[in-house]
């Protein structure tokens, strides 16, 4: 933690997420600790963000804190449009005009794979099994990770979250990397960062493997490589992130009313 | 057109079957869901459901809880911020229930393939997924080849996906307001109940309030799904609780958390049905099980205004009776 500013690893990551995002683009956000990263940045630095829920809920920002759901009372008091996920997901993703989306993972790879369906003892082998902890499944995340021009990944820095190869991939990354997406013809560029509780990976030109760059200054980049389940390089930029400044906090607080970041 | 308004029981017994499939929307997770309906779908013990939901919701969480479910299609099956659908995580990992994962975009697209009579709809997402190798409705299959099939498109020559269309027998949808004869408002995102309506076989309207018709013909811009298409109209208020539904009422957190820490277990799936299924005889009877002082408190929702064009056309229990006997006449 920092000496003179108190903060948590959710809140750093939030707000380290909310830096990718910039004034002006078509932006949409899942919901939970993503859509408290893209408020922060519209609160912050971005008052002329263009946000979205994949619910179909435009222009609305959170009331009385982290909304339980894209249909909650807290995001659809203040709204622009009302609209349906056949439009959100399809005409404004899936048609190519959406900058930038921030998704959730409970497990990703060094491609940048995103798995949020299922735990699975192991590899699943041929046939196609239940899995030991079932999650919850892709949502829009899938939409997003094909069809938004970057997108950014937000998740908590351990070793079981962070493997050499997802079980099961839910939403792409950059599959089996270099340029193994084009095989699909996917609309969405891929992501552009992986934003985590001890700091921010990114893909490697041509390969695209994510590599260290940057830490947080309670972290390391030995602290980082010994939570992350494949032999992570460094890039020669890596550096340390800027703590967050007193109008950052102050900003992401406004929108995390209920503190979610801070329990 | 005459009235369609028949009692919740009436349109289970007559709009639903075992080893049937079954649609409810919105179904997003924590708003506008026909999860009344569910909870008469287990009233009269309705088995072997093949469940089409775009999103799991408390209904889904429930019947799959209670072992109804055999088949399920969802684009996301968690409760949001409330977490794990447990009820639903029980049966899957179990192995009692066979959920077949698409995404949020999938589901509308196959409501919108069986709406037009599509033979199938062009995928530019799932695809290069396991959504696209692996299903559990054929988990020998691998790489699976008949979920979403690869497909070229005649114009690029550039391989694509197809989605199966989706027709459900039935589709229970919630929606704020209707008449008599089926029009309806939604408040809130239609997430895909215009696409499910025009998709599903057979369309039971579970409406929170009934209006006016002359509340239509001020609004029929905002009608999103006209009578034309509706078997049967359902009135009853709170209908998606402990759901919220925009301009009616909050998500009741308490009763969320509760229904779901119920749902994990078997003993508690029981005890929830005994205590929230089986009670109630009647919408008055269903209030007082939801408890007046919590159904005020839900209702001073900070949504509340989006209500306020449409309510003076909002007819009372006693003139919706008066209304619908006059339709018939």
């Amino acid at each position: 933690m920092s000496a003179s500013l108190d903060y948590t690893r959710q809140e750093i990551m939030a707000i380290a997420t909310g830096r990718e995002i910039r004034d002006g683009e078509l932006a949409i956000f899942g919901v939970g600790l993503s859509m408290l990263a893209g408020y922060f940045a519209h609160a912050n630095h971005a008052p002329n963000l263009r946000s979205m829920t994949e619910g179909g809920v435009y222009g609305a920002t959170p009331v009385g804190g982290l909304p339980w759901g894209i249909e909650c009372n807290r995001i659809s008091s203040n709204a622009t449009c009302f609209s349906s996920a056949l439009d959100a997901l399809g005409f404004l993703v899936a048609s190519g005009r959406c900058d930038v989306g921030v998704i959730g993972a409970a497990q990703v790879d060094k491609f940048g794979n995103v798995n949020t369906t299922g735990i699975w003892d192991g590899e699943i082998g041929e046939k196609f099994r239940p899995p030991k902890t079932r999650l919850p499944g892709a949502g829009g995340a899938n939409d997003i990770a094909c069809g938004a021009k970057r997108f950014i990944i937000m998740v908590t820095h351990e070793p079981k979250r962070f493997a050499e190869k997802v079980t099961y991939i839910s939403s792409p990354g950059y599959l089996e990397g270099g340029d193994a997406r084009s095989r699909h013809g996917f609309v969405g560029g891929g992501p552009s960062a992986i934003i985590t509780t001890l700091g921010v990976l990114r893909p490697e030109a041509g390969t695209n493997e994510f590599v260290l760059d940057g830490w947080f200054t309670f972290s390391s980049p030995e602290e980082i490589k010994a939570n992350t389940g494949w032999d992570l390089r460094t890039s020669p930029r890596a550096k340390v992130i800027a703590e967050p400044t007193r109008e950052e906090l102050a900003n992401l607080r406004k929108v995390d009313q209920t503190g979610a970041l801070r329990k | 057109m005459s009235s369609k308004l028949i009692s919740l029981a009436e349109a289970v017994r007559r709009f639903s079957w075992d080893g049937m499939q079954y649609a409810s929307g919105a179904a997003l997770p924590v708003g506008s869901d026909a999860i009344i309906f569910g909870r008469e779908l287990l009233r009269q013990r309705r088995r072997d459901l093949h469940a089409i939901f775009h999103c799991n919701s408390q209904q889904l969480n429930l019947l799959a809880a209670a072992g109804a479910v055999t088949k399920a299609e969802c684009g996301f099956s968690a409760l949001e911020v409330f977490g794990f659908a447990n009820g639903l995580r029980r049966a899957v990992e179990s192995g009692q229930l066979a959920l077949e994962d698409y995404s949020n975009l999938a589901m509308p697209l196959r409501f919108l393939g069986g709406a037009l009579n599509w033979p199938f709809v062009p995928a530019t997402v799932n695809i290069g997924s396991d959504m696209q190798y692996r299903s559990a409705f054929a988990p020998d299959d691998y790489p699976n080849k008949t979920k979403i099939p690869s497909v070229v498109d005649p114009f690029s020559g550039r391989e694509i996906g197809a989605f199966s269309p989706l027709k459900p027998d039935v589709a229970a949808i919630h929606v704020t307001l209707a008449d008599a004869t089926g029009n309806s408002i939604l408040l809130g995102t239609e997430w895909s109940r215009v696409e499910l309506s025009r998709a599903a076989k057979k369309v039971v309207i579970i409406a929170d309030a009934i209006v006016d018709p002359g509340c239509i013909r001020q609004f029929p811009n905002l009608v999103r799904i006209p009578d034309l298409i509706v078997e049967a109209v359902v009135y009853w208020p709170f209908a998606a609780w402990p759901q919220s539904s925009p301009g009616m009422y909050d998500v009741d957190e308490g009763h969320m958390k509760f229904m779901n820490k119920a749902l994990a277990t078997e003993q508690g799936t029981a005890d929830y049905i005994r205590d929230f299924v089986a009670p109630f005889d009647d919408i008055d009877s269903y209030l007082d099980m939801i408890g007046r002082e919590n159904i005020a408190t839900l209702s001073q929702s900070s949504t509340s205004f989006l209500l306020d064009p449409y309510r003076k056309w909002i007819l009372s229990p006693e003139q919706i009776a008066e209304h619908a006997a006059e339709l018939a006449a």
